[in-house]
């Protein structure tokens, strides 16, 4: 990624989307539309003040939604370009607020309001479609109820809390469980907030509450105003205390996420959303389940499938190594439905298909393996580009030319033309590239012959 | 006419493919809608069969 960044032969540009695609190969004119930062990527060295002091919190999509980042951010730590993106949607001063803060803050005089989008025009011999893909929501396959029981989540989901620069640090922290902290947070604050307010009553009575509103519902003071609302605001704060103290209570017996069942194909071996086999998610069950055992050697697995597809080189000894090191039993089945039961714990309901019989088996987390869909984009930007989609859209290709779409110059790689793994896609992509720099040199070679 | 070529999408796919037509000597303008490249791979904690770090 630092490789892109730096390199002298590539123009990055990122936060950019296509316009307009005209001309063949050889010659296209592609025009780019470089959207408002409102940083001045020039001037600003990234190094995060104005993230600190930015006011406004919003949801986190790198994290899949797990964390928060600001209004001003970087999309992830270690992100390339290493600069700053103001959200227009959020930002307080983009929207007519007074705020601002981040522009004092920046040393570097980075942050510029007023800047607009801008439309480059760039002169290409040849294209690469990489526009990658979607993770299948499973909120579409209303059995498994994702998104009505936390603690089922996608495998993306499960990646974030796996990884150390996650929004939990590495810790397999249950959404319900995260849920209930933030809700302690809350509680405190909320606390923090009415205690002053009686604190503030008992100086000017010089008077303990406790003492005063025995006092006062033994029908004291009933007709004093000022009293009657220390009596509610007193008896407000005992009920948050009283909630706040259940909540910490319930957070005490809360542990990381030991039982975990990894369902496979959901969204994909399925004629309701895709038929096909999505390829990587037997892999990437495995490897969470692998991982999640090193952060934790009583982390145990369960993988849900009608069979493990470890295609490719050393994977169906990897998978074998889960097997026997990492606590993961493979169990063929076909899972009709997720149920939450005790303890916000799901309760996943399966056929074994080798013992033919309805079992239940209760776990701390559930992974949905979901689907390669394809990218959101992507019929929109065919249809720039001119070139045909596949049956569920994905770029058309035929299978003894795997990386040419259907118009000379315009060439695909990864996940745009069907679902792949992250070795494939590196392949894919040295292919593309290779007839890519073909379609250029053969027309600088005709040009050449012409002139002579 | 033009030697130059255009990557869309600054996935792992799109990066490796500017590399290796950068390596070549051809200039490349890399397109990503997104503040920064990655893609999906960047979201991984670890790839498999190795557990290398995706980053």
């Amino acid at each position: 990624m630092l490789d892109v960044g730096r390199h002298p032969n590539i123009d990055l540009l990122a936060y950019s989307e296509i316009e307009k695609v005209e001309g063949q190969a050889g010659d296209f004119t592609v025009t780019v539309r470089r959207k408002a930062r409102f940083v001045d990527e020039s001037k600003c060295t990234g190094c995060g003040a104005c993230e600190g002091k930015c006011p406004t919190i919003v949801s986190d999509d790198f994290n899949e939604g797990l964390g928060t980042r600001k209004a001003i951010y970087a999309y992830f730590a270690q992100g390339i370009p290493s600069t700053r993106t103001i959200d227009a949607d959020y930002c307080r001063q983009l929207n007519g607020k007074k705020c601002g803060i981040c522009q004092k803050t920046c040393q570097a005089d980075a942050i510029d309001f007023d800047q607009k989008d801008r439309i480059v025009e760039l002169n290409v011999g040849a294209i690469i479609c990489a526009a990658g893909y979607e993770v299948f929501d499973p909120s579409q396959i209303p059995e498994y109820r994702y998104q009505e029981i936390p603690n089922v989540v996608t495998a993306m989901e499960f990646e974030r809390l796996l990884s150390a620069s996650g929004p939990t640090g590495g810790h397999v922290d249950r959404p319900s469980d995260r849920a209930v902290e933030s809700e302690i947070a809350e509680f405190e604050k909320k606390a923090k907030k009415s205690e002053k307010v009686v604190a503030n009553f008992e100086k000017k009575y010089e008077s303990n509450s406790a003492e005063f509103y025995e006092k006062f519902q033994s029908g004291q003071y009933k007709d004093d105003k000022d009293r009657v609302k220390w009596a509610d605001k007193y008896s407000e704060n005992l009920v948050i205390v009283e909630s706040l103290e259940a909540l910490k209570k319930k957070a005490e017996t809360f542990a990381t996420a030991k039982r975990l069942a990894f369902i496979q194909c959901v969204g994909s071996r399925d004629f309701r959303f895709y038929p096909f086999c999505s390829g990587y998610c037997c892999m990437h069950s495995i490897k969470e389940a692998i991982v999640a055992n090193e952060h934790d050697t009583e982390t145990t697995s369960t993988i849900f499938g009608m069979d493990i597809r470890a295609v490719g080189k050393g994977f169906e000894e990897y998978k074998i190594r889960g097997g026997n090191n990492s606590a993961i039993s493979y169990t063929r089945s076909r899972v009709a439905e997720i149920t939450e039961g005790q303890n916000s714990n799901p309760v996943v309901t399966y056929e074994d298909t080798r013992e033919r019989k309805i079992k239940n088996q209760e776990f701390d987390m559930v992974i949905l393996a979901t689907a390669c869909a394809p990218s959101a984009g992507i019929v929109d930007l065919s249809k720039l580009l001119g070139i045909e989609l596949d049956d569920y859209n994905f770029i058309k290709t035929s299978p003894f030319s795997p990386v040419d779409c259907s118009i000379p110059g315009i060439f695909v790689c990864g996940c745009a033309g069907a679902p792949m793994d992250v070795p494939e896609s590196v392949a894919q992509a040295s292919s593309a590239a290779e007839r890519a720099a073909e379609t250029v040199f053969q027309y600088n070679f005709n040009k050449e012959k012409a002139v002579a | 006419m033009s030697e130059d070529i255009l990557v869309i999408g600054g996935g792992i796919a799109g990066m490796q493919a500017s590399l290796d037509l950068a390596d070549m000597g051809i200039n490349v303008h890399l397109v990503e809608s997104l503040p920064s490249i990655g893609g999906k791979m960047s979201q991984l904690d670890k790839t498999f069969p190795t557990n290398d770090c995706a980053i």
